[in-house]
């Protein structure tokens, strides 16, 4: 890691510097809480405090929500050619917890396969951070996730005066070295830095227990009366599953055009709370009860990748807590299992 | 950036299917068909080696995708056979096509298959239901290529009606033969029918074979499978001797669209073929 210090006052010159060599994606107030991200012309529109986006940025460009996989061309033979689409963009302002939910994506999309749909995007993305303020719904504290430690080029944290860098890779090196007005750190920025650190840990105020949970999710498995009751009001909408900036499911399908000679494989988000999702031919489902639905959702945000990864796929961020129009609370279901085993 | 498909001259990305053309059909039974398919391109032809259990996702343009088991001995390295019931929309379009037409092959796909290395000088039994023939007919051809390799080799195949059965002219051929044993049954006899009557997992009594030396190998319809498994227990045939093939829905086939998870497991990439042991291991497996 790299550090650096940027004064404030020459901040605005980075960004416009960055704006007008790039294309950038960042922040900008939509309507009420929200804000989404969207390409910026100018620093000022930049919405520095933003707290809330329907969707993560980072899953918005790397995973759209339909995207063309395969080409094909029907003539006398059949021609298929696989497409991979990608724009060199800057990512700016993604706060840590999405950070490592793109982390998770990252991981996840070279894993076995090496999915190059998602690669291509991915290495034309220039990441740059900073901290943004946790929602009441927010646990990634929880998830090792309100603090990021890969995954960015650079991470702007923000001392008042000044803002402590942290540069993670050769592209966010170069950055700085194509605005020289970076500064050396010294021993105080560093000593700031934890007091600035300890100030914005301070800002999670949700409190969840998970410890032994893996051990604790198996023992209460099979108890359908708990799981009845947690998923008693869910309108299998699917809406945890959208706004969610890891869940990575998705159909894929074939469409023709209309001159019936040319079409594509396309994929497009798919939801594990909708009963289609384990539907095969014969009209037999896998997972036909919402119970068994939001069990296996919760399994594969707080098990499953813990057990593949060592990390779960859960960032914490709160956004299925604010989608759910039935208030299905992860937060608060963690606390009611583990509530279930405790001694 | 380069990306790696680029490098190799054309756009070939997991999601892209390879051409290949359908050259025989036949029927097998009055809802499934016999394909046989060649791929075009003779190096990626050449290249194309699959282990019994393995499966391909073959894609109807223009209309969609579905996952195949491949039924045929993984030695026949020109072509290879699939077993497709008709039942939804890749498989009526496949049905409806003649020989001659192309289709999209990815694949062979799945990291879990039959061991058949392991099984080499054990006893075999192959435990068949139904649609269930198409994944274990390529290991039941593989081992019979092989034959001296192995202990005693036994198949047990049950379906509903005698119409339904698969590679009905194969069976009595291989009945013929002194070094398989071969035992059929069905629910639903007809006049001429002459072998057992009821579910397969009443011939399981019959197996002689001590569980020290015998490796079973289990595919059909989900119900059948929890019943086998009690007989198989009760025999105490030991877990991590006996494979399974699981179904689900899948979408990609290469462990991205996670429709076929169980738990962490993916059946594309880490099955479709498991252990009884890993499955007892995995909830809502069977
Ligand atoms: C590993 C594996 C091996 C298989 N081997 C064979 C075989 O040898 N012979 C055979 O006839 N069928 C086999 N199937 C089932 C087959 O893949 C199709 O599901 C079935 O042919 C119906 O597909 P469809 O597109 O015609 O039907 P539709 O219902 O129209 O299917 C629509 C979509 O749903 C998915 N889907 C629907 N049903 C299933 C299902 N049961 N399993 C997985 N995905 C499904 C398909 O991917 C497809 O894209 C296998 C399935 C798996 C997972
Ligand atoms: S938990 Fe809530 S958001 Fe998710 S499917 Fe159920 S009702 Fe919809
Ligand atoms: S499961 Fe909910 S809290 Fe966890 S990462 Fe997904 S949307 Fe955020």
């Amino acid at each position: 890691m790299l550090y650096k210090i940027l004064g404030k006052n020459e901040y605005e010159d980075f960004l416009s510097d960055l704006i007008s060599k790039n294309e950038v994606i960042g922040p900008k107030k939509k309507d009420g809480a929200y804000s989404d991200f969207v390409a910026i012309k100018d620093p000022k529109e930049i919405d520095t405090d933003y707290q809330k986006t329907t969707l993560s940025p980072a899953k918005k460009i790397l995973f759209p929500s339909t995207e063309d996989l395969v080409a094909f061309k029907i003539s006398d033979t059949i021609e298929a050619e696989g497409i991979v689409e990608y724009e060199q963009k800057v990512l700016l302002g993604i706060n840590a917890w999405d950070i490592n939910g793109m982390n998770f994506l990252d991981r996840f999309f070279t894993t076995d396969f090496i999915d190059e749909n998602y690669l291509a995007k991915r290495k034309a993305l220039t990441v740059i951070g900073t901290d943004s303020v946790p929602t009441e719904n927010n646990f990634a504290h929880h998830m090792n996730s309100e603090y990021a430690i890969e995954g960015f080029d650079l991470y702007f944290s923000d001392l008042g005066d000044r803002f402590f860098v942290r540069a993670a890779t050769e592209k966010g090196n170069r950055l700085i070295e194509d605005f020289p007005r970076f500064l050396d750190t010294s021993e105080d920025d560093f000593k700031e830095f934890n007091r600035y650190m300890e100030d914005y840990r301070a800002k999670f105020k949700l409190n969840i227990n998970m410890k032994n949970f893996i051990d604790n999710f198996e023992s209460i498995y099979d108890k359908e009366q708990l799981w009845q009751k947690l998923a008693e009001k869910c309108y299998s909408c699917g809406s945890c599953n959208l706004t969610c900036p890891t869940c990575f499911c998705f159909n894929v399908k074939d469409d023709i055009n209309l001159d019936l000679k040319t079409g594509q494989k396309l994929r497009e988000w798919d939801s594990c709370m909708i009963p289609e999702y384990g539907l095969v031919a014969g009209d037999h489902n896998f997972r036909p009860d919402k119970e068994n639905r939001l069990k296996q959702r919760y399994k594969c945000k707080l098990i499953t990748f813990k057990q593949k990864y060592g990390k779960n796929s859960c960032v914490g961020c709160g956004r299925c807590i604010e989608a759910c129009l039935a208030k299905i609370n992860i937060a608060e279901d963690i606390n009611t299992i583990m509530k279930e085993v405790s001694i | 950036m380069v990306l790696e498909a680029e490098k190799k001259g054309k756009k070939k990305t997991i999601y892209t299917p390879d051409m290949a053309t359908i050259t025989e059909i036949s029927d097998l039974t009055p809802t499934e068909k016999q394909f046989t398919i060649q791929i075009d391109d003779q190096e990626t032809r050449e290249a194309f080696r699959f282990q019994p259990g393995q499966f391909v996702e073959l894609t109807v343009f223009g209309l969609g995708e579905a996952p195949f088991s491949i039924p045929s001995s993984p030695n026949n390295r020109e072509s290879f056979e699939l077993c497709v019931r008709d039942i939804g929309n890749v498989s009526n379009a496949l049905h409806k096509m003649a020989p001659g037409s192309k289709v999209g092959i990815r694949g062979p796909y799945g990291n879990g298959y039959f061991p058949h290395e392991k099984m080499k000088g054990n006893n075999v039994v192959i435990i068949a239901g139904g649609i269930g023939m198409a994944p274990v007919r390529s290991l039941l051809k593989y081992i019979l290529e092989d034959r001296q390799s192995y202990k005693d080799f036994s198949l047990i195949y049950g379906c509903v009606d005698p119409a339904n059965i698969l590679y009905k002219d194969e069976m009595q051929q291989l009945k013929q033969r002194d070094d398989i044993e071969i035992k059929m049954t069905v629910d639903n006899p007809d006049a001429d029918w002459k072998e057992a009557v009821g579910v397969c997992t009443n011939l399981i009594g019959d197996l002689k074979y001590s569980p020290e030396d015998t490796f079973i190998v289990v595919c059909g319809p989900p119900i059948m499978y929890k019943f086998v498994i009690l007989e198989l227990d009760d025999r105490s045939y030991k877990p991590e001797n006996i494979f399974l093939s699981l179904e689900r829905r899948m979408e990609c086939g290469v462990g991205k669209c996670n429709h076929c998870h169980i738990g962490n497991k993916l059946v594309c990439v880490d099955g479709p073929v498991f252990s009884l042991w890993e499955i007892r291991n995995l909830k809502e497996a069977i």
